[in-house]
């Protein structure tokens, strides 16, 4: 029985949300980290969530979220770089650039691997008074290949949207699972051990030297330079659609699994940070759940907030994963204090953020 | 950077004997971490590299 399609087609063609883009927080607009970290360079997630900044070995920036954007393009917040500190001659494994890690069970549906393996366009805004060409890759993980394009940055200080499209790869199924089978790179500054080859325009084995050979810029040699990009969609097909603005929360949603972060203020002296019980008078057990599943057991850091156990100074504390391998819903913490027996057993406890802006506690599952 | 790495024994239920769950990793930048003993965290897995370079050792106390 044929179906026919009733109602406005122009209502019908209005593109919803799918979750075609692969690229998570694409719009920069959720930064649980930081907004502004300045004297960055040391690779680490400095800013907007899932964006992390790799190598950073050439120069130093401030990395911040930025408000300018495209106008009339729906986007509120950019990634921006802000060379602080040049460096106009890289040595030879010196590096500079942003990616993102995506997790191989969110991929199998390229069919990567397959003779039926499909393409991938990449789409997204950028900004910068660096004129000349940078480099994109896209990194297979699980069987070390790589396959590259160039964009051209031509009119300086202006917003600019670039579409990529890369062929898709008929060689290597991606791991159906929860590590990091695909990461984007976006290549901002490199020595020679990163230029030395040739622009891998199809996928193949991948090598040092070709992932930025393409690249004709230094985004490091000269504290003038500033780098935004924001819109970031990567999805199947040789098409770009339109960005696929997600709800605020839904956003959030999607950072929550790779980053989980409890933030103090200045005038909140009560902050609780979690809820536990005194296992005995020399350890305390908090224990946390987390909506969504984290993507692993994660890594834990904290300031300001770990010595208020009934007044109690605390310096020694753990961690241990209630759950099976990428169920990672619950979490313990153990705490112990700096001397002496302090605690009732079986006593209510918890973990009170300072009344510091700096105070946090963050749990981090990032790939 | 990492800067230290100590293994890390806890008790987890009453009378249990302490169990190795876990790393507390020193940066220095001066970032403590407290990092699972599960190779999928990322901070793990950067554990096992640094511990690969000669002179950087992981420290035991015991349980």
């Amino acid at each position: 029985m044929a179906i026919t399609r009733i109602g406005d087609p122009a209502i019908a063609d209005v593109r919803g949300v799918n979750f075609r883009n692969i690229i998570i927080n694409g719009n920069m607009s959720i930064a649980q980290r930081a907004t502004s970290t300045s004297s960055a360079n040391t690779q680490a997630y400095h800013c907007t969530d899932r964006w992390f900044n790799v190598g950073m070995s050439i120069g130093t920036w401030t990395i911040s979220q930025s408000t300018e954007v495209p106008t009339g393009q729906g986007f509120a917040k950019s990634l921006k770089y802000d060379c602080t500190t040049a460096e106009a001659s890289p040595s030879a494994g010196d590096q500079l650039h942003l990616s993102q890690r995506i997790e191989g069970q969110n991929l199998q549906y390229l069919l990567k691997g397959t003779s039926s393996a499909k393409s991938l366009t990449l789409s997204f805004w950028v900004k910068t008074n660096k004129t000349g060409t940078y480099q994109v890759n896209l990194r297979d993980k699980d069987n070390t290949r790589i396959i590259g394009k160039t964009y051209a940055v031509s009119s300086a200080d202006t917003w600019e949207k670039k579409i990529l499209t890369f062929d898709g790869d008929t060689t290597g199924t991606f791991d159906n699972d929860a590590a990091n089978s695909l990461e984007c790179e976006w290549f901002l500054g490199a020595g020679s051990t990163y230029t030395s080859g040739a622009v891998p325009t199809s996928w193949e084995a991948e090598s040092s030297g070709d992932r930025a050979a393409g690249l004709t810029v230094n985004l490091g040699d000269s504290t003038s330079n500033e780098w935004y990009i924001t819109g970031v969609q990567l999805e199947a097909g040789s098409q770009a659609s339109d960005f696929e603005f997600l709800p605020h929360d839904v956003n959030l949603q999607r950072c929550y699994r790779y980053c989980y972060r409890i933030n103090g203020n200045t005038t909140d002296e009560q902050q609780i940070g979690g809820y536990g019980f005194c296992t005995s008078s020399t350890n305390v057990n908090v224990s946390y759940t987390f909506h969504p599943p984290l993507r692993s057991v994660p890594s834990v850091s904290e300031s300001n907030c770990k010595e208020t156990f009934q007044g109690v100074n605390v310096s020694q504390y753990a961690i241990f994963d209630n759950d099976q391998p990428n169920l990672c819903n619950t979490l313990g913490l153990s705490f112990q204090p700096d001397s002496g027996s302090p605690f009732t057993s079986s006593d209510i406890a918890a973990i009170r953020l300072h009344n510091s802006a700096s105070a946090f506690i963050m749990f981090d599952a990032e790939l | 950077m990492i800067d230290r790495v100590e293994k890390i024994y806890v008790t987890i239920g009453k009378n249990s004997t302490p169990k190795f769950t876990c790393f507390k990793v020193n940066y220095e930048n001066g970032l403590i971490k407290i990092v699972p003993n599960n190779i999928e965290n990322t901070d793990y897995q950067a554990i096992q590299e640094w511990a690969k370079i000669e002179g950087n050792n992981i420290i035991d106390p015991g349980a």
